[in-house]
Formats: structure tokens, sequence, C-alpha cells
């Protein structure tokens, strides 16, 4: 990783930007909206903690070793909404497909059974519904120090 | 239908809020399949997105509006392979896009 980051300054100009995009470290929720609001939510129990960390990490070393100083960040709503629950989990196995290794058999199951408790919820809603995938973003500008 | 990512475009202007893209040479690595790509292409002067998973970069080829050919590249190659025989000091803005995790 610092390998990576050291090659990212080598590569950028002496004014060149670096702009860190990562998932904030809490869990994303899965949620229905309808009629404009948020009529379900619950958190996804497919959260991978060590992945996300392992940004934040990565972002602290490339601080910490003087590589980059940061000039601004914020943090972002990031949702990703699907018509259906099909939809919306195909969806997510296909961008879920480059994450190293199976799944947890657990986890697998808790996600299953909230999907299909997502599913009840659409069916019983009395107006149109979508499914929704929400989760939180933080970008950062780094400048590489010289 | 379809999947949408980000229909609010909070991403997007996070990016836009935090940098001014105009006329800059671009290098975004992990670029999947041109979600975010496409958003801000026609800002810079050239963009070139890679990501060593082939799935993505298939899917970002199929995607590639008409309107970004020939202005963004698309590779199939991870940052190390293409850093090791990349000019040093070539790069405006190099964008990590959700993978450093």
């Amino acid at each position: 990783m610092v390998h990576a980051l050291e090659e990212i300054k080598r590569l950028l100009r002496l004014d060149g930007s670096l702009i860190e995009i990562h998932p904030v470290p809490e869990a994303p929720s899965i949620e229905v909206h309808s009629g404009g609001r948020v009529s379900f939510a619950e958190h996804d129990p497919g959260y991978d903690y060590d992945d996300l960390r392992h940004a934040e990490d990565a972002v602290g070393l490339m601080l910490e070793r003087g590589l980059f100083v940061m000039d601004r960040g914020c943090e972002f709503d990031f949702v990703t909404d699907g018509s259906s629950v099909a939809e919306l989990r195909d969806f997510r196995a296909q961008t879920g497909a480059y994450d190293d290794g199976p799944q947890d058999e657990a986890v697998v199951a808790g996600q299953a059974k909230l999907y299909a408790r997502v599913e009840e919820v659409i069916s019983a809603s009395r107006e149109e519904a979508e499914v929704a995938y929400h989760e939180r973003g933080r970008m950062a500008r780094l400048t590489p120090v010289r | 239908m379809s999947i949408r990512a980000d229909p609010e475009g909070n991403e997007i202007r996070a990016l836009f809020d935090l940098v001014d893209l105009g006329g800059q040479e671009v290098l975004e690595i992990g670029c999947g399949d041109g979600r975010l790509t496409w958003r801000y292409a026609d800002r810079a002067a050239r963009v070139m997105a890679i990501d060593p998973f082939a799935e993505g970069i298939e899917r970002a080829k199929r995607s590639l509006p008409d309107a970004l050919r020939g202005h963004v590249e698309l590779h199939n190659v991870a940052f190390e392979d293409l850093a090791a025989g990349a000019e040093p000091s070539t790069l405006d803005i190099v964008i990590l896009s959700w993978s450093l995790c």
C-alpha cells in the first residue's frame, strides 16, 4: 500500500492532487422508500468492518509518513436504489464480487432474512416503494509533500 | 426502473466541490464500471481509468458514452503495473475511487 501511494506521488505533478474516496466505517443500511420518506431501515449484516478500517488506516498512513497533506475533506450520502429487492441484490452481488474470499454463512443467512423482510415491507406498502442501499462516503483532497 | 447509483449526485457534487478538473490530466484508480468516470470526464482534458478487475472494465467499455470516446481510456490493469512504466510528474489529478478498501 505504501509503495502504491509513493508511486501516486511520483506520478503527480508538483501542484497535483490526490482525491481519495472511501466508505465511512459505519454499517450501511438497507431501506425502503415510499411516499417520499424512509419507511424501513436496518443495518446490513454483511458489512465488512475490516475492509473499511483498512481504508481509514491507509489514509492515516499516507499522512503519517508525510507523503501527502490533507487540504480538504467531506462526507456525503451515497444511495443506490432499485425497484425490486432482487434487482438490488443482483447489483450488490456484482459489485461485491471484488471482495476477497467467501462470506461467512451466518452473514449470508442474515442478509437473506433481512432482504425477505424488505420484500414483505414493499409488498405491504400502500404506495409505490423502492429499495435502497444507503452508505456514507468520505472524500479528501490531498497534496503531495515535496 | 433499473439500478440507480447516487441518483441525487452527492458524490459528484462533493468531487466538484473539492477539485477543479477543468483541463486536467486525470488518472482514476478503481473505476469499476465507469459509474463515476462518466460524470466528470467531460470536464477533464483527458482521463485514464483503470481497474484490475476485468468484469468491471468490460462493463465500462460497453457503457462508455459516445461523447466520451477518444477522451477516456479504459484499461484492465493494476495500478502498480501501470505505474512501473509511467513517466514521473505527468498527472494533475489522481482519483482513488473506493479502491483503498
